[in-house]
């Protein structure tokens, strides 16, 4: 039985963005899955800070403050080998909530 | 995040708030660029950026609390917030911890005394295989507890309780003078056999112990120093061990001295060997025993074996008391040694709890009517956002804060009471060396301090979780009539427990009342006396002792002021020695019986003012080659001759008995009921005693040389030395004792607790009061308006002070009645302690009851004198 919680469906957001960005700040992060969901989804930003000061404690990302290309200051979050291995796990777990999910939209 | 750096975190809340509020403007500024990149204007774009984001603050908090680290300094900060409170309500904080203080202070004195006594270990290697022999007695006259033994007795445990290590000693150390160079000198003597020191695992830092063949009877003499002894007198000589000291008149060979620290059950200077046999002091149970269990031997195994060793013994003493069964069983030495000690330190441990419980009620009706107080802060608190688990753990927290303050005061407290405490213990009172406050009495103040924290905190934390938002901010709370009777329930509680405290007390008191005015038998005042060790192999000669006797009686007399003077080998008030006389007369014919017996001078009656009541008193023609005689006292003539005169009859083998005198005080040896009571005692003329007795007794006493004085001499003290130096110079007086300080030392376990148990109940009625007082005061504060209103509409003041007086006065009387109740039950378990006064005794229930009325009365009408300043026109304007 895998984790059904939808909280965990923000960290997989946040994650998946970072493998495939490799560094981003939070407002890129809100950005990025804004774009990348064709404006479906939007993170707010009460939530997404939060969420990204757990997970590094958790040691799933590590951050460092670095310049935009437009020069100002912002804190760089990218992925640690231990966030990694954790995306894989949430993408698996994600994978079977929605064929549950599905699996019950379609016997109603 | 690295380790270092949420470690730095800990210590600056500031820049990590600093670096959470960059991280978020950063957010905004990026938001913004992009909005104006995307056509809006600077304003527009900020105002977008802004709306988007929402409550940064809660934000920002919520992200500060996802730092684990920070969670930490969050408790900082709530620890500060607290001191804060506590330094902005002084009166509150001053009241909370000097309570406590007093409380965990008795607390922690009181316990630091039952650890010693039962939770330290002996300062011995493997204390846990140490042990002491207790015996149990069923039917009969039943007894269970520590057990001395005689000389067969030890003679089937050395040899036949293989399991055990076993040794005795003399079980107390006695008096003797050491003669070092031209110095004499009184000493604390411990006797101990051959392996003594072996079941205590001490070997002497050099030579060694006493050896088995030392042990013998008339074996080699030979001594062990304690270290103290070594230093002070023989200035750390190395070369000692070998040589001989001249010990109680004749030359030991000093064997052993032990290292520095090394201490044994008998704490004495010096040591010598016990030499124990059957004869002698070895025909009665005079011997204390130790044991050390073997490697691979049990407990049970050596239950078993000693009493299959004792097993004849055992049944001879079947015979002498018909239907009268004994078993003897080990106890580690720890209870040996505290076995009657133990049920008093419980019992004070017991006090110093029910302190602890009226200090709890009186803390939580305070930390409550603070609740109350702060409900309106704490609904701002809760619509402002915080969690009710926020401010639970707020409240908590305070308490907590409060409690370990009180609890460090009460540390300091609790060290002065215990130094107090000491000082009023008589040295050899407690079977342990020191008193510490260890890390085992710190562990039991701060548990204590944590749990009175809960305990106080318990009932305002639950009231808050009824805080009704709406309720609490719009109107002054007025407290509830369920709160009320919630603190007039824990105030009857606590009047509960001090009544229970008081009359425990008041009874104490009265037993000692009762002992201190019984009829002494013999007049006190003006009665100086002294001792000093004849256990010296010169006065093992009756002649040369006579000769001590007769010429230092003698120059005492001539002391200017001195009306007379005497010696007896006891006093009133002391314990006497334990002998048998067989009888020759009546049903008791031929029977062996247990007596009191001491030796006097002709003259020991005159001077202590013991009247004669038949026959004569001794006098100098009473001597060793006259007929032996004696004297009874009142008890003896009653017990024995059952009214008859006893003058003329004879005791033992032609010992005439030729006077009869009145009873003294004495502490009891045959048969203790009580501390002091009157026994059955034989006199007889120091002249006339043997030399074996004459040899034993001064083993075990050391005689009193007494004067009385017509009033108070001036060096009278040196006088007396310089007359028993007239007789014998080497002979120095071990210490100077009046009446009333040997009263004194007899009653000092009645002293101590009646000092206790009274400190203790006036602490509970302090509390009590304290806690009445702040009851009426608080009703007084949070009902001024509707007192007013109650006046305004007709009442009279006097009415309204009743009203609220009323309100702490029913408390206590309920406690009064809940208290009378309990002490029913509880105070039976005093009847052991108590001596001449009844459990259920008028007088001390009378004076419990004035005493809680008067306090009561005094607490809760001081408060209300307050309702004749109130104004009603003004309350009514405050609306």
């Amino acid at each position: 039985m895998a984790k059904n919680d939808l909280q965990g469906t923000l960290d997989l957001l946040v994650l998946k963005t970072l493998s495939q960005t490799g560094r981003l700040h939070g407002y890129g992060i809100v950005v990025h899955i804004q774009r990348a969901s064709d404006e479906l989804l939007s993170v707010e930003e009460g939530s997404l800070y939060p969420a990204l000061h757990r997970m590094e404690q958790s040691g799933w990302i590590a951050s460092e403050w670095a310049l935009t290309e437009t020069n100002r200051r912002a804190k760089y979050y990218r992925l640690s080998p231990a966030g990694r291995k954790h995306l894989l796990e949430t993408e698996k777990d994600f994978e079977s909530l929605v064929k549950g999910v599905r699996a019950i939209l379609r016997y109603a | 995040m690295s380790l270092i750096r949420r470690i730095s975190n800990l210590f600056s809340r500031a820049r990590v708030d600093r670096e959470i509020d960059d991280e978020l403007g950063s957010h905004i500024e990026l938001r913004i660029e992009d909005n104006i990149s995307a056509g809006m204007t600077a304003g527009e774009a900020r105002r977008d950026a802004l709306l988007r984001f929402g409550n940064r603050a809660s934000t920002k908090e919520k992200v500060a609390g996802m730092d684990a680290a920070l969670a930490l300094d969050s408790l900082w900060s709530d620890i500060r917030f607290a001191l804060r409170q506590m330094v902005r309500n002084p009166g509150f904080t001053v009241t909370v911890i000097f309570t406590l203080a007093l409380s965990i202070g008795a607390n922690t004195a009181i316990f630091s005394i039952v650890n010693a006594l039962m939770l330290k270990s002996l300062p011995y290697p493997q204390p846990e295989r140490m042990g002491a022999i207790f015996a149990r007695i069923t039917g009969g006259d039943p007894f269970d507890g520590p057990t001395w033994i005689d000389g067969s007795q030890w003679e089937g445990l050395r040899d036949n309780v293989p399991s055990l290590i076993s040794a005795v000693s003399s079980g107390m150390a006695s008096g003797v003078n050491l003669q070092a160079g031209q110095r004499i000198q009184y000493l604390h003597a411990g006797r101990i056999s051959a392996h003594y020191l072996d079941v205590l695992g001490i070997h002497p830092a050099a030579g060694r112990n006493f050896t088995e063949t030392e042990d013998l009877p008339h074996g080699p003499k030979s001594a062990i120093l304690s270290y103290g002894l070594w230093r002070t007198t023989f200035g750390a000589d190395r070369n000692l061990l070998g040589q001989s000291i001249l010990l109680k008149g004749e030359p030991y060979t000093v064997v052993g001295i032990l290292s520095e620290g090394a201490t044994t059950p008998l704490n004495a200077d010096i040591y010598t060997a016990l030499q124990p046999s059957r004869n002698g002091e070895g025909g009665g149970t005079n011997y204390a025993v130790i044991t050390r269990l073997k490697d691979g031997a049990t407990w049970q195994q050596a239950d078993a074996e000693l009493n299959r060793a004792w097993a004849a013994w055992a049944e001879g003493r079947a015979k002498r008391h018909p239907g009268s069964q004994v078993t003897y069983y080990s106890v580690s030495l720890k209870q040996g040694q505290s076995a009657e000690l133990r049920p008093k330190a419980l019992v004070l441990m017991l006090a110093a709890g029910f302190i602890l419980l009226i200090a709890c009620a009186n803390l939580a009706g305070l930390t409550l009517v603070r609740m109350v107080r702060r409900a309106s802060e704490v609904a701002t608190r809760l619509a402002l956002g915080a969690s009710r688990w926020q401010i639970q753990k707020q409240l908590w927290l305070e308490n907590l804060v409060l409690a370990l303050a009180g609890g460090l005061a009460g540390l300091g407290v609790g060290f002065a009471a215990l130094h107090g405490l000491l000082s009023l213990i008589p040295e050899g009172f407690l079977p342990v060396s020191n008193v510490p406050l260890d890390g085992r009495v710190l562990a039991f103040t701060l548990l204590v301090s944590v749990m009175t924290s809960v305990l106080f905190g318990m009932l305002p934390a639950f009231a808050t979780r009824k805080v009704d938002l709406r309720s609490s901010m719009a109107s002054r709370a007025v407290a509830g009539g369920d709160r009320l009777r919630l603190r007039q329930a824990m105030i009857a509680g606590e009047v509960a427990l001090t009544v229970v405290l008081l009359a425990g007390a008041g009874l104490l008191i009265r037993t000692l009342v009762h002992l201190q005015t019984l009829p002494p038998g013999f007049n006190a005042a003006g009665v100086m006396t002294a001792k000093a060790s004849l256990d010296d192999v010169r006065y093992h000669d009756p002649a040369v002792f006579n000769k001590l006797l007769d010429s230092s009686i003698f120059a005492m007399k001539r002391i200017p002021g001195v009306a007379n003077a005497a010696v007896g080998l006891t006093l009133p008030y002391e314990r006497a020695l334990n002998d048998s006389v067989t009888l020759h007369d009546g049903q008791e014919a031929g029977q062996e019986v247990g007596t009191d017996e001491v030796y006097v001078s002709p003259g020991y009656f005159d001077t202590l003012q013991i009247p004669l009541l038949q026959g004569r008193d001794f006098s100098g023609a009473d001597r060793p080659n006259t007929q032996p005689v004696a004297i009874v006292n009142r008890t003896f003539a009653q017990k024995f001759f059952h009214g008859a005169n006893p003058v003329g009859r004879t005791l033992n083998k032609g010992l005439v008995i030729v006077g009869v005198v009145g009873d003294i005080q004495l502490s009891s040896g045959l048969n203790p009921v009580a501390p002091l009571e009157s026994e059955e005692t034989i006199y007889v003329p120091a002249a006339q005693m043997n030399p074996q007795m004459l040899t034993l007794v001064h083993v075990w006493f050391q005689p009193s040389w007494i004067v009385r004085t017509a009033g108070p001499v001036e060096g009278l003290t040196a006088e007396m030395q310089r007359a028993l130096a007239s007789a014998d110079p080497g002979l120095p007086f071990s210490g100077f004792y009046s009446m009333n300080e040997l009263q004194a030392e007899t009653l000092s376990t009645q002293r101590i607790e009646v000092a206790l148990l009274s400190a203790m109940a006036g602490l509970a009625l302090l509390l009590s009061t304290v806690g009445i007082f702040a009851l009426v005061a608080n009703m007084v504060a949070q009902r001024a308006r509707e007192i007013g209103i109650r006046i305004a509409l007709g009442s009279t003041v006097r009415q309204a002070m009743v009203h609220v007086a009323g309100t702490g006065v029913r408390a206590s009387a309920v406690g009064l009645v809940l208290g009378l109740v309990l002490c029913m039950g509880a105070l039976r378990a005093m009847r052991s302690v108590l001596y001449g006064v009844d459990v259920y005794d008028t007088t001390t229930i009378v004076s419990v009851v004035l005493a809680l009325a008067a306090v009561t009365l005094l607490a809760a009408s001081i408060p209300v004198l307050r309702i004749a300043r109130i104004n009603p026109a003004t309350t009514l304007r405050d609306e």
